[in-house]
């Protein structure tokens, strides 16, 4: 099996605007590569331990991925993958579910299980910016088998963030706005944005 | 005389291009790369909300042979349409999502012409969920919805070029594909109908809705 570097994040730019100051930080201390979707080759992911996606992926594009994802993933990479799975991607996975007409008391979060990227973080302190609440998700990405529930939502738990090791590596996938747009307000995008490099980079604990 | 559809395959696309929650219009629904070899004379594109702007930036040539051929170009929301069409004055303004939450909230959208066939069914409960700024319409343009200072959120311009666009700062599609926003899937249950009936030839843009025979 090939050996993955121990560290390297490739910031997958899917968006028009360019990534945050934090991110161009770590880009310039050699954390991060950013790439475009085109530019997302075998050897540029197996070049690198993590990949972080944002809600503008092109869904269609990464279908043809799934193959090199999966290789990647059971050689160690770490995927965080933020928004609503609506194409096969991760052959595991099944389409996004949203919530049936949530209301405030539905977006409720409980930390059902610890993880690095989450830990230490009030969940109350991203249920809402300004005081409007269902941006961090509205439902969930059912989860593959073994994988476990990080985030729930509402009395039922909807699982809208979940932790699935695969092979040597994992997914973390976060059903909602880029992670890193929730506690905006407490000055957590910031904390959320380098939470989310040091996963996949492994400087963190897998979970 | 068909309606085309860009998708740049983000999950609030495909919800909404290719879900049942939305009115499935479309004759074809393609990625912005396929432009050059799907778009006829006749056709209206139909550019989705939040569409990454630099895939759109890179059909601009494109885009523009089909206005000078006669086409019709639909651009909404967040896509930055001032970078890829002729002619956009664009203001941007924060987004104020949580207007609704300050006392007597309203932000005074309004359908300035409710005759007009695109916004056949819209009221201001249909156009009105967040502000993302404003245009300044060519002179001619005819404006279709408006803020409560009057500014342009969304206008037709048949001036320009020998073709027609309609523009707009309102963002349905993200928010309609993200399961958030009733008044969003109100508007595409209104206007997507409303125009694939002008992109067929059912409609014109600016006359009443034909008469219907007995048998329709």
């Amino acid at each position: 099996m090939t050996d993955l570097p121990t560290h390297g994040v490739i910031w997958l730019r899917s968006a028009f605007a360019e990534p945050s100051e934090r991110v161009a930080a770590a880009e310039a201390a050699g954390r991060v590569t950013v790439l475009t979707e085109t530019d997302l080759t075998r050897d540029a992911l197996f070049a690198h331990r993590g990949l972080i996606t944002g809600i503008q992926l092109d869904q269609d594009r990464a279908l043809c991925w799934a193959e090199m994802l999966s290789a990647w993933l059971s050689a160690g990479g770490r995927w965080l993958f933020n928004g609503h799975m609506v194409r096969p991607i991760l052959p595991e996975a099944s389409p996004f579910v949203p919530m049936d007409r949530p209301g405030r008391a539905d977006f409720a979060q409980t930390r059902i299980a610890d993880h690095p990227i989450l830990t230490g973080i009030d969940p109350s302190k991203l249920e809402a910016n300004r005081g409007v609440a269902g941006f961090y998700g509205r439902g969930h990405n059912p989860m593959p088998k073994g994988a476990i529930a990080i985030t729930g939502l509402g009395p039922s738990h909807v699982p809208v963030d979940w932790h699935w090791p695969v092979g040597r590596g994992a997914v973390f996938s976060h059903a909602g706005n880029d992670l890193w747009g929730a506690g905006l307000e407490h000055g957590l995008g910031p904390v959320l944005t380098e939470r989310c490099i040091a996963w996949a980079g492994g400087d963190l604990p897998c979970a | 005389m068909r309606l085309i559809a860009t998708s740049c395959g983000t999950y609030y696309h495909i919800e909404t291009l290719e879900g049942d929650r939305a009115p499935r219009v479309w004759d074809a629904i393609v990625p912005p790369e396929d432009l050059a070899t799907t778009l006829e004379p006749g056709d209206t594109l139909f550019v989705p909300c939040r569409s990454p702007a630099q895939r759109l930036i890179a059909q601009a040539e494109t885009i523009r042979a089909h206005l000078d051929q006669g086409g019709t170009v639909v651009a909404m929301g967040e896509s930055r349409s001032d970078l890829w069409l002729p002619a956009i004055a664009f203001t941007p303004r924060p987004t104020n999502w949580w207007w609704w939450r300050e006392d007597g909230a309203d932000l005074g959208v309004e359908v300035t012409v409710p005759h007009h066939p695109l916004m056949a069914g819209l009221d201001r409960g249909a156009v009105t969920w967040h502000l993302h700024g404003h245009f300044d319409p060519p002179e001619g343009a005819t404006v279709l919805i408006r803020d409560a200072d009057g500014l342009a959120l969304a206008y037709v311009d048949a001036c320009t070029t020998a073709g027609r666009m309609v523009v707009t700062s309102l963002d349905p599609c993200y928010h309609h594909g993200s399961h958030f926003m009733p008044a969003t899937t109100r508007f595409l249950a209104g206007f997507l109908p409303a125009l694939r009936a002008i992109a067929k030839g059912e409609q014109g843009w600016t006359r009443a809705p034909l008469a219907r025979s007995a048998t329709d």
